[in-house]
């Protein structure tokens, strides 16, 4: 017998035997006979035996090299085949089209004439409130009670009036945000408040500015859900050049804020003396909690601009204080839509716009870093926050796990940030780096136009076409979207993916498909409320709605037919073959060693 | 899970639409949720007062026990040491069918609320009385408690205000309790630790 372990243990074993013998006899009464000695010591050589055994049956195949895995198996006969085990299988709920595009959006969804406003038809999933758009356009001074009471704006989140140039349109404007926190911590529960999910089940902390609202921050008092007007990203604000316009910002958080004006044309002081600017120290001092200020600009030019919080701007403006703010060319009867809640398709686009496109879009990307955003969900008390915040967070150390375009990510960006075109259309599409990290932005079956660059046009000659855009943090690009089936704007009608293309921003938390991929979807390849066509059916699109999914715990490939890639079920050497290695390992170190040292020590 | 909430955003529009009307309105024949409700609300500028009631009386109450008044002045002034916001006190005991009348006087430049929960659906929509003041006024409302002795929660429902310390309790007769993280007066479920500071 080749079996060296075999061999070195009997070898212990009857070295053992021989020293033990005269204490096992020493150990039984004067009185104990001859055969109660030998059965006392045959049980001995049992037990040795036995958990020998059990030790070297159970020992794990990690344990061994081949060659002695190869020895053992001959040695017990474990060399037959064995089928690997079947895959696990995994239900995911069935996709609920009621859940995931409530039926009672359906009459948001259509064409809309309100107070005097014309209003789109959008085919998204979850469209924006054309109530919300008819208060943006005309101000909630000049709509009626009942529109004004059908959006959740309070009544001076937007005021118009004084048509100073006398073209038709309103001049002064004066707008109104606060300072909301989402996903914050509540001293009397463990759920985050108020809620907003930018995947499903994923609520990292944000602060947003928000247009001033009423009543309740949440849906209902039910609900720990915010209302729609609470969201990221903050809504992008439409200004027309030349407009006075007044942006009062009331601190309704419990740290200090302001809001900057980047890009945007704005004197260094108010007209009467204060700090215009935004920046601490050198403009002024932040606002602190439960006061309010405003800023005033009168913008000479048009284009697309970026506001944010300038205080301690490395964390703030990444909590998520940061929004579009557009510049509408001067232009006669010109009603802008002040607010574009939650960013996406304009859907009362202005004049100038409406000259030159079919459609226009606002997109707004933001790259997150959870280890910054949850650090709200840890306390209550402002101080410990500010210090985590702002002095326990490194963000040289920082490395970015979420990815939203227009504060979600896949598959929540199908619902309400799709860029949604038809054939031979003009598309305008703004577009917002709002994180610290460049964004490689790739339009799939399309080589869009840059037209403007940080909100300045580019002539003729500079303009430049591709289907990759490199845009620098806090960087604008306009681009012109072509939908003609030219081969060059455009390969033709599809659902197009559109995404960031490093690699981390089309996963969350590194589980993909997540982050800010979304699409170029031509209407006809969308499904029921605006769904877009997936391969197998909306039911396909089903285990990304699921919470699981971005915890990691679906397997990529499961259902394929003819290709099982879903996950084995687990077996062979688990955890009762583990116990009873350690059993084994512990019952020989008794018999072997502590009932020998006892022995020896009561001779 | 995620869908459920979105349709309750659905619901919470139309309530907003059906239930509100400007400047004290009753019911519109457009209710309908709560079509058989009488819901007021009083918006402006200034903020607003939704569900005032001076006149029905609780199911359970044969008459106005008391008439009382009080001021609920609300800020940063007030704010109790490791919060942001205060009311100047965060309890208010009343006799059973008590008409209160209060006036909210904020004394911020961002609105602030004072908003009762759980009392009876049939006579206050989603069993609320709400104050609501925006920048530096004062807003009046009026209200009747029921007769059974009862704890109710009122507070600021703006993000993080009951957080902050805009919480406290409406005590009818001698109540049924003391909420959590009523400043100065209950503790929080989950209290920062301040030994670590983590
Ligand atoms: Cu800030
Ligand atoms: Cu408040």
């Amino acid at each position: 017998m080749q079996w060296p372990l075999n061999r070195s243990g009997l070898a212990t074993r009857n070295y053992l035997v021989d020293r033990v013998r005269p204490n096992v006899a020493g150990s039984v009464t004067e009185n104990s006979s001859a055969s109660g000695t030998s059965a006392v010591r045959f049980a001995y050589l049992i037990g040795v035996l036995a958990a020998f055994a059990l030790t070297l049956w159970n020992i794990p195949p990690a344990y061994l090299s081949a060659e002695w895995a190869a020895y053992r198996n001959s040695w017990m006969g474990g060399s037959k085949y064995t089928e690997a085990p079947p895959s696990r299988t995994v239900s995911v709920a069935e996709l609920d089209i009621d859940e995931i595009c409530s039926p009672d959006f359906d009459t948001w969804r259509t064409a809309h004439r309100i107070d005097g406003v014309e209003i789109e038809a959008v085919s998204d999933c979850a469209p924006d409130n054309p109530w919300d758009i008819a208060v943006s356009v005309r101000g909630a001074n000049n709509v009626t009670e009942a529109t004004l009471m059908q959006s959740l704006f309070a009544p001076d989140a937007v005021e118009k009036g004084d048509d100073r140039d006398g073209d038709g349109d309103p001049d002064v404007i004066d707008i109104r945000l606060e300072v909301m926190e989402l996903n914050g911590k509540s001293p009397d529960g463990s759920e985050v408040v108020p809620q907003f999910e930018i995947g499903p089940g994923i609520t990292p902390g944000f602060w947003v500015f928000a247009p001033k609202t009423r009543g309740m921050t949440t849906i209902n008092f039910e609900s720990l859900v915010a209302n729609r007007i609470v969201r990221l990203p903050a809504p992008v604000i439409r200004i027309e050049q030349g407009d006075e316009v007044r942006i009062t910002l009331e601190n309704s958080h419990y740290l200090p804020h302001t809001i900057h004006f980047h890009g945007l044309d704005h004197p260094f002081k108010t007209s009467d003396g204060k700090g215009n600017d935004g920046v601490p120290v050198f403009s002024e001092h932040p606002i602190m909690p439960g006061k309010a200020r405003a800023y005033q600009l009168q913008p000479r030019h048009a284009g697309t601009t970026f506001y944010h919080c300038h205080v301690q701007p490395h964390s703030h403006i990444l909590m998520g204080l940061q929004g579009m703010l557009v510049v509408e060319e001067n232009r006669p009867n010109n009603w802008v839509q002040t607010f574009n809640i939650g960013a996406g398709r304009v859907r009362s686009p202005s004049v100038a716009v409406r000259e030159q496109y079919d459609r226009e879009f606002d997109l707004h990307y933001l790259e997150i870093d959870s280890t910054l955003n949850n650090r709200i969900q840890r306390f209550n008390d402002p101080r410990l926050v500010s210090r985590s915040i702002h002095r326990g967070y490194n963000i040289t150390k920082r490395s970015a796990d979420y990815f939203v375009l227009n504060g979600r990510s896949f598959p929540y960006t199908l619902r309400e940030a799709m860029v949604v075109v038809n054939p031979q259309q003009r598309n305008r599409i703004r577009i917002l780096n709002g994180g610290s990290e460049g964004l490689a932005l790739h339009f799939h079956g399309h080589k869009p136009r840059l037209t403007h660059r940080d909100g300045v046009p580019l002539s003729p000659g500079q303009e430049i076409q591709r289907d990759v855009f490199w845009i620098a943090s806090a960087q604008r690009v306009d681009l012109e979207l072509n939908t003609v089936n030219d081969g060059l704007n455009a390969y033709g009608a599809g659902a197009w993916l559109l995404h960031d293309h490093r690699e981390q921003a089309v996963t969350s938390n590194g589980i993909g498909p997540g982050g800010d991929v979304s699409l170029v979807a031509y209407e006809k390849y969308l499904g029921p409320r605006g769904l877009p066509l997936a391969v197998g059916g909306l039911q396909s699109l089903a285990p990304f709605f699921s919470s699981a999914y971005y915890a990691g715990e679906l397997p990529v490939f499961s259902g394929m037919a003819g290709h099982d890639l879903a996950d084995p079920e687990q077996r062979a050497f688990g955890a009762t073959n583990l116990w009873y290695f350690w059993i084994g390992i512990l019952a020989l170190m008794w018999l072997l060693i502590i009932v020998p040292l006892r022995r020896w020590r009561a001779r | 899970m995620t869908g459920g909430r979105r349709i309750s955003v659905a619901f919470a529009a139309v309530f907003v639409a059906t239930a509100a009307s400007i400047h004290v309105v009753t019911a519109q024949e457009q209710h309908h949720h709560h079509a058989h409700h009488d819901h007021s609300m009083v918006l402006d500028r200034d903020g607003m007062v939704m569900n005032a009631n001076a006149d029905v009386l609780p199911k359970d109450c044969t008459e106005v026990s008391a008439d009382l008044e009080f001021e609920v002045r609300v800020g940063r002034d007030y704010a109790r040491r490791g919060l942001t916001f205060g009311y100047n006190q965060h309890e208010w005991v009343v006799p059973p069918c008590a008409r209160v009348t209060v006036t909210l006087i904020n004394e911020d430049q961002v609105r602030h609320q004072w908003m009762v929960h759980g009392l009876p659906r049939y006579l206050y929509p989603q069993g609320m009385f709400h104050l609501e003041v925006s920048g530096e006024k004062r807003k009046s409302g009026t209200f009747i408690v029921p007769s059974d002795d009862r704890t109710y929660l009122a507070h600021c429902d703006i993000a993080q205000h009951m957080e902050q310390g805009l919480k406290g309790q409406v005590v009818v007769g001698s109540g049924n309790g003391t909420l959590p993280s009523i400043p100065g007066i209950s503790a929080q479920p989950l209290p920062d630790d301040y030994a670590s500071g983590r």
